[in-house]
């Protein structure tokens, strides 16, 4: 064993704070059962690895949300299930695949199609842990006999509560903030205390083939294809008018009025005469009239639909431990954390912000721990 | 690195290489091309093409190139609407006969044809009967000879009664041209698939055969190439590289079987702890084990770790995460399928390489026993 893995393996033991030993086979008790999701990718295969190196008693599993091929697309699942088993073989671990295609439809792809439809920009990423990975997953394994879940998630557990990741730039809460308390009870967040170099590296030191292997972007099953192909797929769309807000003089056509986020600059097949419509200067999408299939924009940047002061957010979920009005905020996955007061509703920032699309979430911090969050109106 | 996948792909022979060489770059001429080194290329190939066709006891004007064995397999079923299969054909077959009204014939636990079922299969509707000469996953040798006598009675009978509808036999090759002497007038098909692929030839290169009886319709139209049934511009370095890989084929038929025969001996000898799946009625390169309880998946990729190469199933079906039709077909139970390897020899291994991969074989099980049950 290299000496990074010792170290590594150490920094991560303590993270899991007073459930640390029940992993241990040393205490002479029955080492604690993990029942860890594998996706065939770097993170959660040193997950795995982490956790039997640390005794506990471990079965890979692979979830199979969604296998269809898209048009410009092949599914990657096959050769997922083949990345992650190549590893749970490798480690000697037990392996299976558990089925969750029909509810993934259900919970995950009709609701993305529900919110896109009514003109929201959804976050597929947040449902799929709140319905699939921390809920169907979770309850399958305390079902089979596990003591806990694990996931490759860049994410922390302090003193119980779901913490920001040590690596800033891989951290993972923001779509994590509305799985289950029961759950998060019950998950261990392997490498949350690492870096994903670290993570990387680790994973070639131990013979890990998919160390390298190229990360899966975005909303994972839409792939390199993009959203916008996935819909065209699953919604009917026409093509509209693009008018500009001010004057209600069409300035050209979009292919649906669902691909536009309020806020968005690139995408305006704006045609006219150089000058006369376009002086070089970007449109940014203000409003979107569903109802007549409808684009309005604006090359006024200060335009009122694209900067608030407040944001109203419903299906608000609380983790427990909101105890002051002042709080951080993340907007987008990655975005910087802004301060804000909320009052269980409302956000109300310092200065003017960008708005961000309304179906996206804004999660809540107190310092490093995730507080909750809600789904922007 | 010990190789046991050759019903997967083989590597292309030095002979084969050298001889498509010149094809790439100085022969590249077009061979519909008006001027003379144009018509010499032309030449290669028409000559390359009845080496191949010579190779089944055919002529080379009932050959249409394919750019492989699925395309080939495609072309046979073109304008065909009645068809009978048999249930363990690759997806070539089977997927395309199911668009033709396809109706599936059984096999029996050895994997051979049950003939009784092929006989009451069979209407005056029925235009097309495909069964392949060698199974591609557990190597069953089909008698088609007795298809063909059962196929004869029925043109026969429906001559009698007057029935217009022409009945035709049709098999896939793949797997057999470099350990059986394949003949078209002793298999009594009216087409049948090459690929030379499988016999260390080019990938991407196949043929079909084609009986003035059969009467194809065009599947690719252009520029009317292969007698208009396969249009596009020749792949001359393709079908150059497969005549040789047919005529070295041809040439070590012999040698090959007693070679094979005799590693396939030797691999059994030190194999422990497994069941046979196929016992008779098989080529001589495959090897069919079955490890009940034991996940063959799982072995094939500590076997991996050993570079000893080894598949489940056939590699298509593997790769879409599917339980072979095939070995389910002959009866296996899931946990038999499950625990299934198919090692298929080939030129590139020796006795101590077989040696050497059954006792890493034998490792890796007993590593997978002691997980499962200690």
């Amino acid at each position: 064993m290299t000496k990074m893995y010792e170290e590594m393996t150490v920094a991560e033991g303590n993270s899991r704070g007073d459930l640390a030993t029940r992993g241990r086979t040393a205490t002479g008790r029955t080492p604690a059962r993990v029942f860890v999701g594998m996706s065939g990718g770097v993170d959660s295969s040193v997950a795995a690895m982490l956790l039997l190196n640390q005794g506990y008693d471990v079965t890979g599993i692979y979830m199979k949300n969604w296998s269809r091929d898209l048009p410009g697309m092949k599914c990657p699942w096959a050769e997922d299930l083949a990345d992650a088993k190549r590893v749970a073989v490798k480690l000697g671990i037990p392996f299976e695949v558990w089925d969750f295609e029909d509810a993934y439809r259900e919970k995950v792809v009709e609701y993305m199609l529900r919110e896109f439809k009514a003109g929201n920009t959804p976050n597929p990423d947040v449902m799929c842990n709140q319905e699939i990975k921390f809920k169907l997953f979770y309850e399958k394994a305390m079902a089979r006999g596990a003591d806990f879940i694990a996931t490759g998630h860049y994410a922390r557990k302090i003193d119980g509560k779901l913490a920001r990741a040590v690596d800033e730039n891989k951290d993972q809460t923001y779509f994590l903030y509305r799985i289950s308390k029961e759950a998060l009870e019950h998950t261990l967040f392997p490498i949350g205390e690492m870096l994903k170099p670290d993570v990387k590296k680790l994973a070639e030191k131990n013979g890990l083939h998919n160390a390298y292997k190229k990360e899966s972007m975005g909303v994972c099953f839409v792939g390199e294809v993009g959203m916008k192909d996935f819909l065209k797929e699953y919604i009917d769309i026409a093509p509209g008018e693009i008018r500009e807000a001010e004057t209600e003089k069409v300035l050209g056509y979009h292919e649906g009025a669902v691909f536009y986020t309020i806020g968005q600059r690139h995408g305006l097949y704006l045609s006219g005469e150089k000058g006369a419509v376009n002086d070089g200067l970007p449109y940014y999408v203000v409003r979107k009239d569903l109802a007549h299939n409808i684009v309005y924009v604006s090359k006024n940047l200060n335009h009122s639909a694209i900067w608030t002061k407040e944001l109203k957010l419903k299906d608000v979920f609380l983790r427990g431990y909101l105890s002051e009005a002042r709080v951080l905020v993340r907007l987008r996955h990655r975005a910087p954390l802004v301060p804000a007061k909320f009052d269980g509703e409302t956000l109300t920032f310092e200065s003017e912000i960008k708005r961000p699309a309304s179906g996206q979430s804004a999660v809540l911090y107190d310092g490093e721990i995730c507080l909750g969050g809600g789904i922007i109106i | 690195m010990i190789y046991l996948d050759h019903a997967a792909a083989t590597p292309m022979s030095d002979k084969v290489i050298e001889a498509m060489r010149p094809y790439f770059s100085h022969d590249f001429f077009n061979p519909s091309a008006a001027y003379l080194p144009a018509k010499k290329v032309a030449a290669d190939y028409e000559a390359a093409k009845a080496t191949i066709a010579h190779a089944i006891g055919a002529k080379a004007a009932d050959l249409v190139i394919t750019a492989g064995a699925t395309e080939a397999n495609n072309l046979a079923f073109n304008g065909i609407s009645r068809v009978l299969y048999l249930e363990t054909e690759h997806d070539s077959v089977r997927e395309v006969a199911k668009q033709r009204g396809g109706v599936a014939i059984k096999v029996l636990r050895s994997g051979l044809i049950d003939l009784e079922d092929l006989k009451a299969k069979i209407t005056d509707e029925t235009e097309l009967i495909s069964v392949a000469l060698v199974n591609g996953e557990i190597g069953v040798i089909q008698p088609l000879a007795e298809i063909a006598a059962i196929i004869r009675e029925v043109r026969l009978d429906r001559l009698r009664r007057g029935i217009k509808t022409r009945l035709l036999l049709h098999s896939d090759a793949s797997q057999a041209l470099n350990l059986l002497d394949v003949s078209v007038a002793r298999l009594g098909v009216d087409l049948l698939t090459l690929n030379a692929a499988k016999i260390y030839g080019p990938k991407g290169v196949g043929a079909l055969y084609a009986s003035h009886e059969a009467k194809l319709s065009p599947a690719i139209i252009g520029g009317g190439q292969e007698n208009g049934l396969r249009s596009g511009t020749e792949n001359v370095p393709g079908v150059i590289g497969f005549a040789k890989a047919i005529e070295l084929a041809k040439e070590h038929l012999n040698g090959n079987r007693k070679k094979y025969a005799e590693l396939k001996r030797t691999l059994l000898a030190n194999l422990q702890g497994y069941e046979l799946i196929v016992k008779k009625h098989q080529l001589d390169n495959f090897v069919n084990l079955c490890y009940n309880g034991i996940d063959g998946e799982r072995l094939v990729f500590l076997l991996e770790d050993h570079e000893i190469y080894v598949a489940t199933g056939a590699a298509c079906a593997a790769s879409k995460g599917e339980k072979s039709h095939v070995l389910k077909a002959i009866g296996l139970s899931d946990s038999e399928i499950a625990g299934s390897l198919r090692l298929t020899l080939g030129e590139t291994n020796t006795k101590e390489q077989l040696e050497e991969a059954a006792r890493v074989i034998n490792e890796v099980v007993a590593k997978e026993q002691r997980r499962l049950y200690d």
